[in-house]
């Protein structure tokens, strides 16, 4: 059977996914990046190699996510694209009539339109990261919620209270100001959810065209209390995809797909990637006053490639 | 020895550098430039800027504090004004201000006003007063100013041949021709802006080439006419008062209407008021040409190298994808 294979490579996740030339979902694998992309790649890889049916033959591979140039490296990914546009085929593919696919991660939050199955228009939450998945967690864990039951909490609200959710840092200090004033907690948790949707619809969606149907995925989607908090804004369902955790992962096995077509032969180093020996350092280039910080990955003690510089000189690598 | 006149490479050097090196030259003056900005320049200057100037002003300052020790007199002209009508930025007339009471010990400082919104023929005036300062006879100055006057002719000309102000700048500089970059990308994006924003490789995180390397041949509102951009900016019912943003809204809307430009990114600084403006009316136009992408980015000393790198990526896919209709997104 021929298959595609898609990393995402995020800061908090590392999610990987493999389809077929239909483009059904075969096998995933969700894992927590942990702050070491290499190890996540390669665990997520071993992973996937023993739940793939024998006789499975990967024909092409593609990387996304804020790890994408490194994690295409070490697998040798046949395209290395953005999770903007990973996110958007894997959307439009599921629900080809989307129009909006709101996505919220660990640490970034996007909107993506589409038109008539083609990406229009995009935007990324800049500096502020106020209703990303960290700052969910981070809050869950101070008012003693498990972050898995944190959206069932939020359902069994009668008066969510109102929390200003302009910034992540005014938030948690309201949020600890109405604890101190007596409001309970399935009301902050359920207010909690409102104001970053509201964040979120006025940060990285101010001035864009949202439409139904819209698609809600990543990580956060899996919390019922944005879902129901975004509906009660737009009034109309939000749809959370089944694999709305492993979207990007997915997109990218189909761009590996669209990939192959044109170029036949993929550059994929095997399953056994996940048992070679693969480092990275980092050194401050001192050639001149921008003192760029030059990142090295090696293999088995090697160096296989080099970024980071301005000038190029460290690209370039000395046979 | 000559008299060493220090010019910084920031704000509106990328414009009026050939005017300025020309005239000082023609004085018998010197001229120092101070050196490119890198993350040590940026650094010095971050020290001593205040904390409400934008980005660009922030740059400024360092290379006040590169320059400072190495000349006789600081070049820093006071432009309230440099045509009929509009304003250059209130941040750029208080700049010999800003910059005199944050240095102690600075060379005396030049700081000429240049107000010519009632009457763009006054440009002599500042410049004899300029001449002035070191002593040279009324005749001098003025073949001077004629001379600056030219040059300035042949540069902004040069910069109309749809070659990047980079090149032009430094053909200009080395007196050589001009070498015309064989523009090989299949997409072209207009990339519009401050030109302090556009052609500081280091603040714009090298955003040229990144866009060159992604596959697109880029322009820029230099390369369109001053004569166009009139047209097109005169079609905005509020007047735009600023000198560059009328000029970037203009040719932004003449590139729009153009069809010759597959996306448009603005590419503004952070703390900058007109851009926070411009961005925004430049967004309600783009969006009545949905053929064409638009993006917008927004500069600080703290902007990321990855954030910027992710969009970039994103937008330039979005342009291919569309226009490759033909691999659709879905089966």
């Amino acid at each position: 059977m021929d298959t595609y294979l898609g990393i995402d490579v995020g800061s908090i996740s590392t999610n990987l996914a493999v389809i077929n030339e239909e483009r059904k979902v075969l096998v995933w694998e969700y894992l927590l990046t942990g702050g070491k992309p290499i190890e996540a790649v390669q665990k997520g890889l071993k992973e996937i190699e023993n739940k793939l049916p024998s006789g499975t033959e990967i024909k092409g591979v593609s990387s996304t996510g804020s790890a994408r140039h490194l994690t295409g490296i070490l697998v040798g990914a046949d395209t290395v694209k953005s999770e903007i546009i990973a996110h958007a085929v894997a959307a439009s593919h599921l629900i080809p009539e989307v129009k909006t696919i709101f996505e919220i991660g660990g640490q970034d939050s996007k909107i993506i339109i589409v038109r008539d199955g083609v990406v229009v228009d995009f935007a990324m939450n800049t500096i502020c990261a106020a209703g990303t998945g960290s700052f969910l967690d981070h809050q869950a864990q101070r008012l003693g919620v498990p972050i898995e039951e944190f959206g069932d909490l939020a359902l069994q609200a009668k008066a969510p209270t109102r929390i200003a959710g302009r910034c992540t840092v005014f938030a948690e200090s309201d949020m600890i100001h109405k604890q101190q004033t007596g409001h309970v907690t399935e009301n902050i948790v359920a207010g909690l959810c409102q104001a970053l949707v509201r964040n979120y619809l006025n940060n990285v969606g101010k001035g864009k065209e949202i439409l139904p149907p819209t698609v809600f995925q990543g990580g956060v989607a899996a919390n019922k209390g944005m879902k129901t908090a975004f509906e009660e804004e737009l009034g109309y369902e939000v749809i959370v995809p089944e694999y709305y955790h492993v979207m990007g992962a997915i997109g990218a096995a189909m761009l590996a797909q669209e990939t192959i077509v044109e170029t036949k032969k993929t550059k994929f180093k095997g399953f056994e990637v996940s048992e070679v020996d693969y480092k990275t350092r980092s050194f401050e280039c001192t050639g001149c006053p921008n003192l760029c910080e030059v990142i090295e990955v090696l293999m088995n003690g090697e160096v296989i490639s080099r970024w980071g510089d301005r000038c190029g000189k460290w690209e370039v690598l000395e046979k | 020895m000559a008299i060493r006149v220090g010019i910084i490479r920031a704000l509106l050097y990328y414009r009026l550098y050939p005017f300025w090196k020309t005239f000082f030259n023609s004085l018998g003056i010197e001229v120092i430039v101070s050196g490119k900005t890198t993350k040590k320049l940026l650094k010095k200057g971050l020290k001593y800027a205040p904390d409400e100037a934008c980005l660009s002003i922030k740059v400024a300052f360092g290379h006040v504090k590169d320059l400072m020790d190495k000349v006789d007199y600081l070049f820093l002209p006071r432009l309230v004004s440099l045509e009929r009508g509009t304003y250059i930025c209130p941040k750029f007339i208080g700049f010999p201000d800003m910059i005199r009471s944050a240095f102690d010990n600075l060379s005396p400082l030049i700081d000429t006003s240049f107000n010519l919104r009632k009457r763009p023929s006054n440009l002599f005036f500042p410049m004899y007063r300029i001449g002035r300062i070191f002593k040279k006879s009324p005749l001098f100055i003025y073949r001077a100013y004629k001379r600056a006057l030219e040059e300035e002719s042949k540069y902004l000309s040069s910069l109309q041949k749809g070659i990047l102000l980079p090149e032009v700048l430094s053909s200009w500089e080395e007196r050589r021709t001009l070498r015309s970059s064989n523009p090989k990308g299949n997409l072209c994006i207009a990339l519009v802006g401050h030109p302090y924003n556009l052609y500081d490789s280091f603040v714009n995180l090298n955003i040229i080439k990144k866009l060159e390397d992604l596959g697109a041949r880029v322009v820029t509102p230099e390369m369109v006419s001053p004569l166009e951009i009139k047209k097109e900016a005169d079609k905005i019912p509020q007047e735009v008062y600023w000198s560059l943003g009328r000029e970037i809204v203009g040719a932004s809307l003449y590139l729009l209407e153009s069809k010759s430009i597959d996306g448009l990114i603005h590419l503004g600084s952070f703390g900058c008021g007109p851009d926070s403006f411009l961005r925004e009316l430049i967004a309600d136009r783009a969006r009545k040409h949905p053929e064409i992408a638009y993006l917008s980015l927004i500069l600080d000393e703290h902007t990321g190298e990855a954030g910027v790198v992710t969009r970039l990526e994103a937008f330039i896919d979005l342009i291919e994808r569309r226009k490759k209709r033909s691999i659709r997104l879905s089966y």
